[in-house]
């Protein structure tokens, strides 16, 4: 589903050149969720971002469902993250100046679909997530927990091959977190493939799959020598 | 279309909206009252005078003598006789207005003696046989004035003239179904009636201002000299001696007199000249209404590419979300220019309204013309174009937002 071979990202300035992703590789398979983990500015923002088309990469290929989209121009990947990519960000980013069925129809319209399409889609979207009774509501009327599930069920309603999600509890309380979570796990039974962001290991530790991201690679904690010792530590602990 | 969300979108910028909307229809309506002032103005300016304007001019003579103002009639003879000699001058006439020199007289025009309301109320033109010849202007019916018709007269005892020449216009408005020649006219008495021997083709009169425009074309020309304290020449020089004969000339005059006085500053003027200072009022409202409509526009541009520029700034963030979600840049610049579409619609349909009700005011008020619809459309046009022009560059900034910007702080 989400193949990125010796993928790098090179940030350049007059004076340094700054990799954020450097020999980059990792398979995800269809269906799999799969949790990003790393420290702050290991580059997982970086990885998403470059995942969902959002930014171009400096070297490598990144083939998405099949599709080598290495060197597609900003229409075609517009057209991919709207027909194949979902996404759930940190901090919703619903629009505000629209109520939560028209923030859900956002991506349904740039993809042309007729308006009676788009209905049966978003009611279906929204049904889902549990707030179906909420679709006249404004973004500033709904709780933290409310509105990532706005932001889900605007994800879910373009049936999307791959569900990209960045830090989706990183603004919520427990319980909030744990319901999101919660349908983020029956949306993955469901078949979808999800990708997560987090620095969270309690929700790494619901995924699959966890890779591991440090300065821009994906590193095996358990075999790189580098962080064996401080791995094999952490483990007992969790294991105490 | 977008037109759904862009119109619930807009509920929440209500004041910037409305205000821009209101701009555009305040200057809506302005601006086509304005460009149908002009059109109305540059059409009066454009009007032809009947007269073959260039090699042509005028001198305004004061004779420095008022005691013997009544004695002129041999001095004025000798004038145009020394005038028709040189070289430089092709034909001279001697009067006391022509067309377009804004003042002169004019005197009601009447079929019958007891005639309560007047037919005309044209320019009277004291001419002679040259007049014609000097101004370039066709007789279409009857005959020229000879030269013995050319009497002196004096203002204390006008009286009926006997033979008259009228203006084509002025032929049409008194004998509409036949011919002028041979019919009388009461022009300057009731006691008896002048006789028209000639009509000639389109010729203006000297009035310009708006409020004569019924009688613009009418004139009447009376075979004479008069005797007063004022005497203008109009002189046709030869083709391409038009300096050489106003030079010449004057100095013709005052070799002939030196008791005259002729302005040095505009005692001498082309027939442009006389057309530019005939029309400067014209000019001046048409360029007053062009600079206000300029300036409007421009404020409106200006104003339009402010709100969209702090708009696009303002949703900098919501510009990335979009893009994430899978808007292509033509779908943020159309988001944009449609967004600015409805407002600039609402903007000039209140702007039509406004711009009616501008123009039935002014008629009432100062029984203008009634706003013609096509410059109602032609203002809408501009705007709706000017709108769209000005809103292109800050959209095309909004659709060059990158879609990682919806991964960035807000």
């Amino acid at each position: 589903m989400l193949k990125m071979t010796h993928l790098s990202k090179v940030y350049r300035t007059e004076v340094v050149e700054t990799y954020a992703l450097r020999d980059f590789n990792i398979d995800v398979k269809e269906g799999e969720f799969v949790a990003v983990t790393g420290p702050s500015g290991s580059g997982k923002t970086t990885f998403l971002t470059i995942a969902g088309l959002l930014e171009t990469f400096t070297g490598g290929t990144y083939h998405l469902d099949n599709l080598d989209v290495s060197n597609l121009d900003d229409n075609a990947r517009s057209k991919i993250r709207n027909e194949k990519i979902g996404f759930i960000f940190q901090a919703f980013n619903l629009i505000p100046d629209l109520n939560v069925f028209d923030n859900v129809e956002v991506p349904l319209r740039y993809r042309g679909m007729k308006a009676l399409e788009r209905k049966e889609r978003i009611m279906g979207a929204l049904d889902r997530v549990g707030l179906a009774s909420r679709a006249k509501h404004y973004p500033a009327e709904l709780s933290g927990g409310q509105q990532q599930r706005v932001a889900i069920a605007r994800a879910l309603a373009g049936s999307p091959r791959l569900l990209l999600a960045d830090e989706p509890t990183g603004n919520l309380d427990t319980q909030m977190a744990r319901g999101v979570m919660e349908l983020l796990e029956e949306i993955h039974r469901d078949g979808a493939t999800i990708v997560m962001v987090t620095h969270d290991p309690e929700l790494a530790a619901r995924a699959q799959r966890n890779v591991h991201i440090i300065d821009g690679q994906v590193v095996d904690l358990a075999e790189d020598p580098r962080f064996h010792s401080a791995y094999v530590a952490a483990a007992g602990q969790v294991r105490g | 279309m977008q037109i759904k969300p862009i119109l619930t979108a807009m509920r929440h910028h209500k004041a910037g909206t409305i205000l821009i909307a209101f701009q555009i229809a305040l200057t809506l309506a302005i601006v086509c009252n304005a460009l149908f002032i002009i059109q109305q103005r540059v059409t009066r300016v454009m009007r032809p005078s009947g007269v073959e304007e260039a090699n042509l001019f005028a001198i305004d003579n004061q004779w420095a003598d008022s005691a013997s103002v009544q004695n002129v009639g041999a001095q004025i003879r000798a004038d145009l006789t020394a005038l028709r000699q040189l070289g430089s001058v092709q034909d001279a006439y001697a009067t006391n207005s022509f067309p377009l020199r804004g003042w002169g007289w004019d005197n009601y025009v009447r079929l019958r003696p007891d005639q309560v309301h007047r037919t005309s109320d044209s320019a009277i033109f004291f001419t002679d046989d040259h007049t014609l010849a000097t101004l370039g202007v066709k007789l279409i019916e009857g005959r020229n004035f000879t030269s013995s018709e050319a009497h002196d007269v004096s203002i204390k005892t006008l009286a009926a003239w006997p033979e008259i020449i009228i203006s084509k216009d002025l032929a049409k408005k008194t004998f509409p179904d036949g011919h002028a020649v041979g019919k009388p006219l009461y022009v300057n008495s009731d006691a008896s009636p002048s006789v028209v021997v000639g009509v000639t083709d389109t010729l203006q009169s000297h009035m310009t201002d708006s409020d004569i425009t019924p009688f613009a074309y009418d004139a009447v020309l009376v075979p004479g000299y008069l005797l007063q304290g004022m005497t203008r020449y109009v002189i046709r020089a030869r083709p391409g001696q038009l300096q050489a004969a106003m030079r010449d000339a004057k100095r013709a005059l005052v070799t002939q007199s030196r008791m005259r006085i002729i302005d040095p500053k505009d005692g001498v003027r082309t027939f442009a000249q006389v057309r530019a200072k005939a029309y400067e009022r014209d000019y001046g409202m048409a360029m007053l209404m062009g600079i206000v409509s300029v300036v409007l526009l421009a404020i409106t541009a200006a104003g339009i590419v402010g709100l969209t520029s702090f708009w696009v700034g303002q949703r900098r963030k919501q510009i990335g979300i979009r893009r994430a979600l899978g808007a292509t840049r033509a779908d943020i610049l159309s988001y944009f220019l449609t967004e600015n579409a409805m407002i600039g619609g609402c903007g000039v349909i209140v702007g039509i309204l406004l711009a009616l009700g501008i123009n039935l005011w002014m008629v009432m008020r100062f029984e203008m013309a009634h706003l013609s619809g096509l410059y109602v459309l032609i203002a809408a046009a501009i705007l709706l174009l000017l709108g769209q022009g000005a809103v292109l560059a800050p959209a095309l900034r909004a659709s060059r937002v990158s879609p990682v910007e919806a991964t960035r702080p807000a």
